[in-house]
């Protein structure tokens, strides 16, 4: 009796946990075709309640700043465009760049009814130089003497000395922005560092509905006022009435709610789980709809970084000699599978930025020669991976070129050799040896458990330096010790990423010898330490420039040619990002077919994305 | 008297002192590794597009944020102005998710985690030690042997595979449980009997693969702790004097197998408060461990310490209460 009744107990239970209608998946009380699901950038966040972007440390990745805030101007990587959000158009400067007019967007409210006016604008600004321990504080306070308007729709920024990039702190140009406060809140707030902006008044074109207090999901529902948003304004209805942002955990577990279409949008995923995620879900893709499949275009690329203060790493001939002893094109093949491009210069190789700037470089890369004469330029690479690639019987659609970049630097031990043994440098036994006569080894820093492209590239370097001869290992850290590592210079070589796109101005700035910081301090700018007469220079009069100046354009040119003549160290191949799209509930996203705008989920600018994207009819 | 003063008095002493150098070591360990929270912060703030910093800028900020984040100071003043807080019960501002209160985010995750690994931890252990010891005691046999065998199978399978093949098998290929998440979106937490249901759906695969996995440790523990004590004299003149088996079991065996058990036991759970880091990130699920390994990871010394603080607390408290109720379960303890 007693058995019988503990197996009747069970069963019971059993069926109520598996029963559809106490437990229905995902969304219970939404309607799946009328909801887009949105991979959440950070993760699981600690304190998923607070929406006050202009605290530091406050992520807004996973939601706010797509669906919440807005800017004044975007500047798309794909394209290349300046989508001008907030701002009716482009900034305006004086001639000597010490007064910036800015004029705005008509016809935008806040979520609460409110209009949005220049006073937001100033008060946004005024505010934070109020607050030091506020975001974009110390940049406000630094460059700004005075904010003021002129109507309702006109802002006036004088500025301390002249900035023709002072526009810049107001553009997205990767990832984020200064995005603009709602001056009806926050003048009542007495602490901001204290207040969490919850439930958050909404500027984007979506307003928040709920979320998950231990952090994995929150929900935004599509405002009824849409159109008074830059977005409606611009783009028309956003076409989802509700965006999910949600956490699934590592990249099995993504796979497997992509397959089950719970997740629409991915991040970004290893090779392997996208190989898994394309065999196990027709609807999904990633950016080409075959081979190479990964979106390429991203803004940032992978280096093997030398802190130049660090012997031997201060002598350009063992820079480049380590250069040429990398065979790139076996790099990408068998760290990679072929898929990448490669980036040889300091300009991310974007499809955009290959014509802007790699094409009116051609000719001088050819002609470019070490000083002993060697002409270390290669053109042959993106054939040789097309080769690759078909070899492995895929079918490469356009030019090499465009798919695996314009080339890469000459894979010559014998060249690299030369430079080294002239630096006093001793091979042994197929073992180099320093000047001292000590064992030269190589440790290469990289990040542990994450970016997992970098750690492939520094052991795919590691295994081409170990066949040059040098004892080379690779030491994988976590998150927060690979950062610091980098900002206070507490590596000898380190797989990480830097290189500019679309914010090819403040990067290059961060060169200045002024900014230069001995190692050990804190740099957030040039952690390689390299100080330049030659970019100095450059730099000098490139500040006294807006970045939309043709003579800019120039100057950045001649920047790169000083990077490839010094080799600060090398650059590799441009970031890959497998972020997946299931293209079940949802589709017309961004990609190489339709290549509208960069398909960056976790930027701010995936707003305008979407009204493009439209539904299936599935339900 | 005299047992308070040679049982009782030295474990207390012992129990503070314990706690003092373990509060003393986790405050003293992060400062000198190469985290800092100021960088981390700063980095983040930089790295996603930001203007480049001008050097006075960037040391105005700096120095801002040391100021803010309590940084400010000599190590030993830091150390002094922290036991004045650690007694008001205050850990700081969370220096990752400033200046969100320590104890608050500790507050938010700790329920989950207390929850699902107590009962977890609970009912592996009492299924695998009765399991186990019914399994030593008769280990002649057939059903004994198979029960052993199956359990030296699952116990090497590391946990993270385990728990994979949970999510494929129950989440994926049958889809019974959701694979994120402590309860379904749109629910709000009430005593509801479907919230309730709702919350065991989303526990119970973290649940199974941890109960899964610890039964095996317990069972196969159990087991042997079992074959030594039934081959102990005092077992086998009470099965000449003919006392039934079932009782030799549960009132000889099992009694005397038991002890070493509870200290396990007690020990487990006194280490919940580090959290289970690889069951909420498989899982997905709400806890501890995520906001430990966040902490470490941006180099957030107050919510590092607050956790640590948790755990060493924990742990120490509940070494002290199996000290202190041993005697209850063992006399020969009262005698010594």
């Amino acid at each position: 009796m007693k058995k019988l009744s503990f197996t009747i107990v069970l069963i019971l239970l059993l069926s109520l946990l598996g029963s559809s209608v106490t437990f229905s998946q995902i969304l219970p009380n939404l309607p799946r075709n009328e909801t887009l699901i949105v991979d959440a950038l950070h993760g699981r966040l600690a304190n998923p309640k607070d929406f006050n972007f202009w605290k530091p440390g406050v992520s807004v990745g996973n939601g706010t700043q797509q669906m919440l805030l807005d800017g004044l101007w975007y500047l798309d990587p794909q394209t290349g465009k300046t989508i001008n959000a907030l701002a009716q158009e482009a900034p305006i400067y004086d001639k000597d760049f010490k007064k910036m007019t800015v004029k705005l967007r008509k016809g935008i409210y806040w979520s609460d009814g409110k209009p949005f006016t220049a006073d937001d604008v100033v008060f946004t600004v005024e505010y934070l130089m109020k607050n030091p321990g506020m975001s974009y504080s110390a940049q406000f306070n630094t460059y700004v003497s005075k904010v003021y308007k002129t109507d309702d729709y006109t802002v006036v920024f004088e500025l301390k000395n002249p900035t023709p990039a002072f526009h810049h702190i107001f553009t997205s140009l990767v990832y984020s922005t200064c995005y603009i406060m709602p001056k009806h809140i926050f003048e009542k707030v007495e602490d901001p560092l204290k207040f969490e902006f919850n439930p958050p008044v909404s500027l984007g074109p979506y307003v928040l509905k709920d979320y998950d207090p231990q952090g994995y999901w929150w929900l935004f529902e599509r405002r009824n006022d849409w159109r008074r948003t830059s977005v409606g304004l611009l783009y028309g209805m956003p076409r989802p009435k509700y965006v999910l942002f949600i956490y699934y955990g590592p990249d099995e577990k993504k796979v497997i709610a992509q397959t089950k279409h719970e997740l629409d949008l991915i991040f970004d995923l290893t090779p392997e789980a996208w190989e898994v995620l394309r065999k196990g879900n027709p609807y999904s893709r990633v950016w080409y709809k075959d081979f190479p499949w990964a979106w390429m275009d991203d803004v940032r690329a992978r280096i093997m970084a030398m802190n130049l203060e660090k012997f031997p790493y201060n002598n350009k001939d063992v820079r480049w000699a380590l250069t040429l002893a990398i065979d790139i094109v076996d790099v990408v093949t068998s760290g990679f599978g072929g898929i990448s491009r490669v980036n040889p210069l300091y300009m991310c190789a974007t499809q955009s930025l290959l014509k802007e700037y790699y094409a009116p470089l051609e000719d001088w890369l050819k002609d470019f020669a070490l000083e002993d004469g060697f002409k270390p330029w290669d053109p042959t690479v993106p054939y040789r991976i097309a080769d690759f690639a078909k070899s492995k019987g895929y079918k490469i659609k356009g030019e090499p070129r465009e798919i695996f970049g314009y080339g890469w630097w000459k894979y010559a031990p014998d060249e690299a050799e030369k430079l080294l043994v002239k630096n006093g440098f001793k091979k042994v036994g197929g073992k180099w040896y320093l000047p001292d006569g000590k064992p030269w080894k190589i440790t290469i820093t990289a990040p542990a458990n994450f970016e997992i492209h970098a750690t492939r590239l520094a052991f795919a370097v590691a295994d081409q330096w170990r066949k040059f001869g040098i004892d080379t290992t690779v030491e994988t850290v976590e998150a927060g010790p690979f950062w610091t590592k980098w900002n206070i210079g507490d590596f000898d070589v380190g797989s990480y990423w830097a290189v500019p796109a679309t914010d090819v101005y403040p990067f290059l700035q961060g060169f200045h010898s002024k900014f230069y910081k001995p190692t050990g301090e804190v740099a957030t700018t040039n952690q390689i330490r390299w100080k330049s007469k030659k970019t100095d220079d450059i730099l000098d009069k490139l500040v006294k420039l807006q970045p939309e100046d043709p003579k800019a354009k120039e100057l950045v040119m001649d920047f790169i040619k000083v990077f490839v003549e010094e080799m600060p160290h090398p650059i590799t191949i441009i970031n890959l990002k497998f972020s997946a799209q299931d293209h079940y509930y949802w589709t017309n996203y961004p990609s190489a077919d339709n290549p509208y705008m960069a398909p960056v989920w976790w930027w701010g600018q995936f707003k305008f994305i979407l009204p493009f994207i439209r539904s299936t009819g599935r339900k | 008297m005299n047992f308070l003063k040679r049982y009782i008095l030295p474990r207390l002493i012992q129990y503070f002192v314990v706690i003092f150098i373990g509060i003393t070591i986790v405050f003293l360990v992060p400062r000198f590794t190469p985290l800092d929270p100021v960088v981390s912060v700063m980095n983040r703030m930089t790295s996603y597009g930001s203007m480049y910093l001008d050097p006075q800028a960037l040391e105005k900020l700096r120095e801002t944020m040391m100021e803010l984040y309590g940084l400010k100071g000599s190590v030993w003043e830091q150390y002094i102005k922290f036991w004045g807080r650690l007694f008001k019960g205050d850990f700081g501002p969370s220096l990752s998710i400033f200046p969100t209160p320590v104890i608050s985010i500790i507050r938010d995750s700790l329920p989950w985690t207390a929850g699902l690994l107590i009962i977890a931890a609970l009912l592996s252990w009492i299924i695998g030690n009765i399991l186990g010891g019914l399994a030593g005691y008769y280990s002649e046999k057939r059903w004994s042997k198979i029960l052993s065998v199956v359990a030296m199978s699952i116990y090497p399978i590391p946990y993270y595979i385990m728990a994979l093949i949970l999510i494929i098998l129950f989440a994926y290929i049958f889809p019974f449980f959701p694979i994120v998440g402590g309860y379904s979106i749109g629910m709000k937490p009430s005593f509801s009997i479907s919230f309730i249901l709702n919350l065991i759906k989303h526990a119970f695969l973290p649940a199974l693969a941890l109960i899964i996995v610890g039964i095996g440790w317990w069972f196969l523990s159990m087991r042997s702790l079992t074959s030594t004590v039934k081959a102990e004299d005092y077992v086998i003149y009470a099965e000449v004097m003919g006392i039934p088996r079932r009782k030799i079991l549960f009132q000889y065996v099992m009694k005397n197998s038991l002890l070493p058990q509870i200290t396990n036991l007690a020990l487990q759970i006194g280490g919940i408060f580090s959290g289970s880091l690889v069951t909420e990130s498989v899982f997905s699920y709400p806890g501890l461990g995520q906001v430990l390994y966040m902490a470490i990871n941006n180099g957030d010394f107050n919510l590092m310490m607050g956790i640590a603080v948790f755990s060493i607390v924990g742990i120490s408290t509940t070494a002290l209460l199996i000290d202190l109720l041993y005697p209850l379960f063992d006399p020969r303890v009262r005698y010594r």
